[in-house]
């Protein structure tokens, strides 16, 4: 089921000699006086890996590391990037905002993973979120995005983003529970995310700040189109067309009556504003153009003279001195980290729609950025995830990215008994245990499976106390009824047949009956035959719900509802 | 799970939009790798050199190395990699001198160069023949298309110059490549135009007479620069005293559409519909327009006759002397660029002879053609070479200046050239004429 790529010493040998090679070129190309200047870096760098990978390895196992390891690859060529820029040196500040940034990944990706948990706390985001805004009306000077702790700046409005992608995730359910207010059918839920994302506009307007609008733009436009997508929901043609004409209307709405400085932006000819409006871009372009496919090595360039040259045109200062080859193979390595959950795929609306947000995110801030300085659109003053300097941007990123790896590695199950198993599985690494698993798995009597997930569940120590795993038998006469947060990637033996109907939650459910004709309450004209078996899902066999229980029934219970 | 995978499908349609955006920036950082470096300090320009292997622009060129006024008949024409010129070789052409390649960057010793067609010594003849009068010159291989003469005076020493507010007017631009009343050379197209609509036999067979003014059926006054007229003429004679009111009275024997499709086929701008320029190695150049209501009307007449609405690059004029020195009546494409080598030293876009659709009849050619040796012969033997022209003067700055200009061909197999020459604000008195000009530049592209 999860598709790791590389085994885990294969990978973390990968990550670990791109550096080396990426130092052996700083060595080699790089401009600098003594060698030592390269010890601070190397052994940071080189450090960091080690460390990460042993923590990894013995210290906190999971099912997928893949993301974890890209997001190490990632980071640590950051550093070095940042610590070349204008002649080697060490970024140190960078570098702990890196280490700060996988902490983060960690957190989050803890605190994401299990929906249910998040679910308890989501009326909590919406404080969060509204305390992050009244820090910026009241803590930031005047009209400005930035908070000054001595010689820290913080910029809050970027914590917005993993804030505001979690309440599109969490309200995603909730969203088609209407109330009738007056004489309108109305979606508290929808409206307070729409309520939330107008806010969050009219502070960023407020500060001059419209380079972020599009992020919090797309990773609400998201939302909306997952509501849109959402089984219950009923849109129809006219409120698809309203909602693209609004849509439109007020981005004409915004180019109109936009702030002088960004209208300019719009319309500029940089080439004929070399000096003013079109500077940043031109000396960008240049910069790209001189480095060539290889650069001019680390620490050549000149662009780090210009302004914002490490955070809004980084890109064309990696393009200067790196070359333009190596820059998009960064981009492409971040792109891969998006990638990750369409391999592990999400399974559940929230893990779904959280991972969308979170994609949405990343590759807005990656376009406005890269585009933007390469003059395809007009110049904001974003970061690539990542890559640009700033330690706002690079918490918020690390909380991001680890939405993206609880995407690929869910929990549906309460929160007591996600806490008492968090630490408590063992993963198999090596082939011989692989095969030991496989062994135990088909010693038990079941469909063979993931080496990973069967031992998973022999090492469980209470699995014991777990409904008796069941194979699939070819005949089943059984009523199964599951949610498909649960059991996302349900199969069908073909030769039953299948009733799907969505229950008062929203919850798509299944029930089978050989002699039933197949049914999808949905969209009654398709169904999609299923080629898995359910026991290729991990958490089915640990959680199967009741299994003659129908969930149409199911009331108040929180795990049963969700 | 639908819904799910619809999220993955969105998921995966937001990454595929950023790798086809990235796609584009690819295409685009590629295709235009060399227009931005052409921006930078950072990258080493090649030279340009003559026909010869003189070189015609140096970007390390110094006084002391090359002399003082080395460069300055050819500074607006070759101009510098300053970007206080544009219009000029360089300037236009700065992307292949750049020792610059999208693969290794910029190159240190890269061997990026331009090698043109212009002849320097020739070239600098013509610059001192204008002696102390302002005008341009431009004369190429009617056979070939090679640009071998072309100068502008005022010119500007690319070695020598910090302020262009105290540089004299005209000096950064040539102006071969710009627009110039034409005077009675314009009467080589209104002979053409005669020719092709009412036919030669019937050209030949008009005659009219010139009592030196003439009224046209609107009664407006057209005189004639021979005051005293020159009584009754062929067309052969007409052309040869540059006669207004024989033209006049041979406009309104002709079709206004006649003269219009005919203009059109050569490249006018008529009414202000058409190509106004045209492009040689970047540079860009205008070609000619005029206004045509009426071939009774005076504006009408008087355009025909080179004034008015009417004006043409020199340029032009010498390219429609190809078409009738060639007696095809096909235009030689005219070129500066030889071929250019990259910074590898390999050389790339060489240049080809290349013609025109025809913009008159071969027999057209060959009858002007005549009639302009003719006249060559009877005026204009002081030039020592078999040559077929006509001669113009142009009223300028509200008839306050008159410009003197001289098109034509040389009708010699070894030196087949086609030229036209302007000498602004022409005064007898002064002693420099149309014809020495050219006489000087054939001796010195024949040497």
């Amino acid at each position: 089921m999860y598709h790791n790529g590389l085994r885990y010493g294969r990978i973390a040998a990968l990550v670990f000699f791109t550096h080396v090679i990426m130092l052996l070129a700083v060595l080699f190309r790089g401009n600098y006086e003594t060698i030592q200047d390269l010890i601070p870096l190397s052994s940071a760098v080189l450090g960091l890996d080690l460390v990460y990978i042993i923590v990894l390895r013995f210290f906190y196992k999971q099912m997928t590391y893949t993301t974890d390891f890209l997001l190490l690859l990632v980071l640590n060529i950051s550093v070095i990037f940042q610590s070349c820029f204008g002649g080697i040196g060490f970024a140190s500040k960078h570098y702990i905002t890196c280490i700060l940034a996988l902490i983060c990944c960690q957190i989050m990706f803890l605190l994401t993973r299990n929906h249910i948990r998040l679910m308890a706390i989501k009326k909590y985001l919406y404080i969060v979120l509204a305390v992050i805004m009244l820090a910026i009306v009241f803590l930031t000077g005047s009209r400005s995005m930035w908070i000054q702790i001595g010689s820290i700046s913080i910029q809050p409005s970027e914590f917005m983003k993993p804030v505001f992608v979690l309440l599109c995730a969490t309200s995603i359910m909730e969203q088609h529970e209407k109330t009738k207010v007056l004489f309108f059918y109305v979606s508290k839920e929808a409206l307070l995310l729409t309520g939330s994302f107008l806010a969050i506009f009219l502070l960023q307007w407020w500060c001059r700040d419209l380079g972020s609008l599009p992020t919090f733009a797309a990773a609400y436009g998201c939302a909306v189109i997952c509501r849109i997508c959402y089984p219950k929901a009923k849109f129809s043609k006219k409120t698809l067309i309203f909602l693209c004409c609004a849509g439109v209307a007020v981005v004409l709405a915004a180019v109109k009556f936009a702030p002088g400085y960004v209208q300019d932006r719009l319309s500029v000819d940089i080439w004929n504003d070399m000096y003013g409006n079109g500077y940043q871009q031109c000396r960008a372009l240049m910069a790209i153009a001189e480095g060539g496919l290889f650069g001019k090595g680390p620490g050549y360039g000149d662009l780090i003279e210009i302004a914002a040259a490490d955070t809004d045109i980084v890109f064309s200062t990696i393009c200067e001195e790196w070359g333009f080859l190596v820059a998009l193979l960064v981009i492409f390595f971040i792109v891969s980290l998006l990638i990750l959950p369409m391999i592990n795929k999400p399974r559940s609306y929230y893990h779904t729609t959280m991972v969308l947000g979170v994609a949405a995110v990343f590759v807005v801030q990656m376009a406005l950025n890269i585009f933007g300085s390469c003059n395809l659109i007009p110049f904001t003053g974003v970061t690539i995830p990542f890559i640009s300097q700033g330690g706002s941007s690079m918490i918020t990123c690390g909380l991001l990215a680890g939405m993206l790896k609880a995407g690929q590695s869910p929990v549906f199950r309460k929160p007591d008994v996600v806490a008492e198993n968090t630490l408590s599985f063992k993963v198999p690494f090596r082939k011989e245990e692989q095969s030991e698993a496989s062994q135990k798995s088909e010693n038990s009597n079941t469909i063979p499976q993931n080496p990973i997930s069967s031992n998973r569940n022999a090492n469980r120590p209470n699995s014991q106390n777990r409904p008796p795993q069941r194979p699939v038998a070819p005949n089943r006469n059984a009523n199964n009824s599951i949610n498909p947060n649960l059991m996302p990637h349900r199969s069908v033996n073909p030769n039953r047949n299948l009733n799907r109907s969505i229950n008062s939650n929203g919850m798509s459910q299944r029930s089978t009956n050989r002699n039933e004709n197949v049914h999808e309450s949905m969209n009654p004209n398709s169904v999609t035959p299923q080629k898995q078996t359910y026991y290729r899902n991990p958490y089915q066999r640990l959680y199967q719900p009741h299994q003659n229980q129908n969930k149409t029934e199911q009331g108040g219970n929180h795990y049963e509802k969700y | 799970m639908k819904s799910i995978k619809r999220g993955e499908r969105l998921t995966i349609l937001l990454i595929i939009l950023f790798l086809v955006g990235m796609v584009v920036l690819v295409a685009k950082i590629v295709t235009e790798a060399t227009f931005y470096m052409s921006h930078s300090n950072n990258v080493n320009i090649g030279c340009v050199y003559d026909r010869n292997g003189e070189i015609l622009f140096d970007p390390n060129a110094t006084a002391e190395e090359y002399g003082a006024d080395y460069f300055l008949d050819i500074g607006n024409v070759i101009g510098d990699d300053s970007g206080q010129m544009t219009n000029t070789l360089v300037s236009e052409n700065i992307d292949d001198l750049q020792n610059y390649h999208l693969l290794f960057g910029a190159v240190e010793n890269g061997k990026s160069a331009i090698y043109t067609t212009l002849d320097h010594n020739a070239n600098r003849a013509v610059y001192d023949a204008f002696g102390s009068k302002n005008g341009t010159a431009i004369a190429y291989n009617y056979k070939t298309g090679e640009i071998l003469v072309c100068v502008s005076k005022p010119s500007v020493n690319i070695l020598d110059y910090q302020n262009v507010e105290t540089l004299e007017t005209g000096s950064l631009l040539c102006k071969a490549f710009y627009e110039t009343a034409p005077g009675s050379t314009q009467k080589v197209s209104t002979l053409v135009a005669a020719i092709e609509t009412i036919g030669y036999d019937a050209v030949s067979q008009k005659s009219y007479n010139c009592e030196g003014t003439y009224y046209n059926n609107y009664n407006n006054k057209i005189m004639c620069h021979k005051l005293s007229g020159h009584g009754w003429q062929s067309v052969s004679q007409a052309f040869q005293n540059s006669c207004n009111p024989w033209f006049a009275q041979l406009v309104q024997d002709l079709s206004l559409d006649g003269i219009e499709r005919v203009f059109q086929k050569m490249g006018y701008q008529i009414n202000g519909e058409g190509n106004a320029t045209m492009d040689i190695d970047g540079i860009t150049c205008f070609t000619a327009s005029t206004e045509l209501t009426d071939v009774n009307d005076f504006d009408t007449q008087w355009g025909c006759m080179g004034q008015s609405k009417t004006v043409i690059s020199p340029c032009q004029l010498m390219m429609w002397e190809s078409a009738i020195a060639n007696g095809t009546g096909e235009v030689t494409q005219p070129y500066f660029i030889s071929y250019k080598q990259n910074l590898f030293g390999t050389i790339t876009d060489k240049a080809k002879t290349e013609y025109s659709e025809p913009i008159f009849s071969a027999d057209t050619a060959q009858k002007v053609r005549e009639i302009m040796r003719e006249n060559g012969d009877a005026k204009y033997s002081s030039i020592n070479y078999p040559v077929g022209v006509k001669s113009g003067t142009a009223q300028v700055k509200d008839g306050k200046e008159e410009n003197s200009l001289l098109v034509g061909f040389c009708d010699d197999n070894s030196l087949s050239i086609a030229f036209c020459v302007v000498i602004e604000n022409y005064q007898e008195s002064d002693g420099i004429s149309t014809n020495q000009i050219v006489r000087t530049m054939l001796n010195a592209l024949s040497s």
